[in-house]
C-alpha cells in the first residue's frame, strides 16, 4: 500500500525523535506512566495515534513532521528513519464529538459513559478519564441532571460557538506567531511578507478554521464555515493552500499496526503537483528549504486520500 | 480483540538514565539505523562560523543551524524496550536520551527563519490554540 518508492522496508525501525510537551515527562504531576493509544480521528474516522498522560487526565495528539530523504544522528548512533514526532496537549472534546453527533440523532439526552462507546477502540472510554472532559460538555451538548446523574444531548448550535471560539484563538495565534497565509505565502521568495490585501482577515479566517477543520468532520467543517460567515470556495483545488501543492502534510499520525509505521500513510508521497516556474527551480535547488510554514500545518483535504 | 486496543507505554523511570545526545538532522537518507562514528568524523570537521555551521559530508556541503525545542517543550529518543511476542500485546518505549535543541542541515543552502523544521518549531504554540483545552471555561 502506502510503501516508499524504491526504499528497502524499514521495519526494524525501533527509534523515534519527538519534541513533546513538559508535561509528558514531569513525573512529579505523573502519577503513571504515559501511554500511546490509538483513537478514532474525528476528522478521518480511521485510527490515529494519540497518548494519554497523567493517569489518564490529559490528552496528547501526535503529529509527525517529515521530509523525504532524512535521517537522524543522535549521539554516536544513525537513525535512518527522519520523522520529528511533535506530542502536544489536546481537547479531549474533539474525540469526544463524533460519538456525542452519533447518539445525537436518536434526540434523546444520554450518560455520556454510554455514548462514548466504541468496539474498535475500546480505550475511547479512557476520554471521559481526562481532567476536563466531563466538565466541559456543555460546549457541545445540552446538559440535565436527574437525581444526581448527569445526561447529555448533542447541540450543534453549541458546537459550532465553541468552534468559532476555537477559530478565533487560533487567528490571534497565527497573527502573533506572523505566520503567513493567504497570497502572502506563494510568491516566489517564501519570504514571509506582509499582504496589503483587503482579504486579509479572511485569509486569516480561513486558514484557521482549516487547521480546526482536521479535527471534525467534513460535514461539520462546512457547518462551522457558513457559521462564520465565508462562503464556500467554488473550487476547492483553488482555494487549497500552496501546501497541498508541496510534499509534506500534517497528515494526522495514523497508527499502523505496527509500531514501526507509526506514519501509516502516505506522509510524503505525493508528487508535487502544478508547481510554478519558480517552484520548480527552488526545489531542484534544495528539496528542504523555504516552504512554506502551511506545506504541513495547513488543512488536508479529504480528496487527497489514498 | 481489536489490534487498536494495545497501547504502548512510555516508561518514565528511564528518563533518570537518559543521556543528553546532540542531535542533528541530516538532509539525506542513510540507510543504517545503528552505531556510527559521529562526533569523529562529522562533528569534528563541522566550523562555526557568524552564521552557520558548515561541514563537508560524502563530499557534499553542508549548512545548517542549531535550534531549540519549543518553550515548554523537551526533545525525547525513544527506543522500543524488548520487542517481542505478537502484535497484540502492549509494547514499551523508554527515552534513551534528551534535547533541548537540535542541529539541521540543509544541502548547500544556507540556513534561514524559512526552514520547513524552523516553522515547524511554531507548531506547539499554534496547538494550543487550535487543539489545547482551555484554561477558561
Amino acid at each position: 500500500m502506502a510503501t516508499k518508492k524504491k526504499r528497502t522496508p524499514n521495519a526494524q525501525n525501533d527509534s523515534w525523535v519527538v519534541i513533546a510537551a513538559d508535561s509528558v515527562t514531569d513525573t512529579q504531576k505523573q502519577d503513571c506512566d504515559p501511554d500511546f493509544v490509538r483513537l478514532r480521528n474525528p476528522s478521518t474516522d480511521e485510527a490515529s495515534l494519540y497518548m494519554l498522560g497523567s493517569g489518564d487526565g490529559q490528552l496528547y495528539e501526535v503529529k509527525a513532521f517529515e521530509e523525504d530523504f532524512h535521517s537522524w544522528f543522535v549521539g554516536q548512533t544513525v537513525q535512518r528513519d527522519g520523522k520529528l514526532l511533535f506530542v502536544t496537549q489536546m481537547d479531549p472534546l474533539y474525540l469526544i464529538l463524533p460519538y456525542m453527533i452519533k447518539s445525537g440523532r436518536e434526540g434523546k439526552f444520554q450518560p455520556v459513559d454510554q455514548v462514548v462507546k466504541d468496539e474498535d477502540f475500546p480505550e475511547s472510554s479512557r476520554l471521559l478519564r481526562c481532567t476536563r472532559s466531563l466538565t466541559s460538555l456543555h460546549h457541545i451538548a445540552e446538559e440535565k441532571e436527574v437525581a444526581g446523574t448527569k445526561f447529555h444531548r448533542y447541540s450543534e448550535e453549541r458546537t459550532l460557538n465553541w468552534l468559532k471560539k476555537k477559530v478565533e484563538r487560533t487567528v490571534v495565534a497565527l497573527k502573533k506567531k506572523n505566520i503567513c497565509v493567504g497570497e502572502g505565502v506563494k510568491s516566489t521568495t517564501y519570504v514571509r511578507v506582509k499582504s496589503e490585501s483587503d482579504n486579509q482577515e479572511e485569509d486569516y479566517l480561513r486558514y484557521a478554521h482549516g487547521l480546526i477543520s482536521e479535527y471534525i468532520s467534513e460535514e461539520l467543517s462546512k457547518a462551522l464555515l457558513k457559521h462564520l460567515g465565508l462562503p464556500e470556495l467554488k473550487s476547492p483545488k483553488e482555494a487549497e493552500p500552496p501546501s497541498k501543492k508541496r510534499k509534506l502534510s500534517d497528515k494526522p499520525v495514523e497508527a499502523g499496526e505496527d509500531y514501526t509505521k507509526f506514519n501509516g500513510a502516505d506522509f510524503a508521497r505525493k508528487p508535487p503537483k502544478k508547481m510554478t516556474a519558480a517552484q520548480k527551480s527552488l526545489a531542484k535547488v534544495d528539496k528542504t528549504g523555504m516552504k512554506p510554514m502551511s506545506s504541513f500545518f495547513s488543512p488536508k483535504t479529504k480528496a487527497e486520500k489514498k | 480483540m481489536s489490534c487498536n486496543a494495545s497501547v504502548t507505554r512510555l516508561h518514565l523511570s528511564s528518563l533518570r538514565r537518559a543521556d543528553k545526545a546532540p542531535v542533528h538532522l541530516m538532509p539525506c537518507e542513510i540507510e543504517h539505523d545503528g552505531l556510527a562514528q559521529v562526533s569523529q568524523y562529522f562533528t569534528a570537521t563541522t566550523k562555526q562560523d557568524k552564521k552557520e555551521k558548515t561541514v563537508s559530508f560524502r563530499g557534499r556541503g553542508l549548512k545548517g543551524q542549531e535550534i531549540s525545542c519549543p518553550q515548554g517543550y523537551t526533545g525525547l529518543v525513544l527506543k522500543e524496550v524488548d520487542r517481542h511476542g505478537s502484535d497484540q500485546e502492549d509494547r514499551t518505549v523508554k527515552v534513551t536520551s534528551v534535547f533541548d535543541k537540535l542541529t539541521y542541515w540543509n544541502l548547500e543552502t544556507p540556513p534561514t527563519s524559512d526552514d520547513t523544521v524552523v516553522m515547524a518549531m511554531d507548531w506547539p504554540e499554534l496547538a494550543e490554540a487550535v487543539s489545547r483545552v482551555w484554561s477558561s471555561p
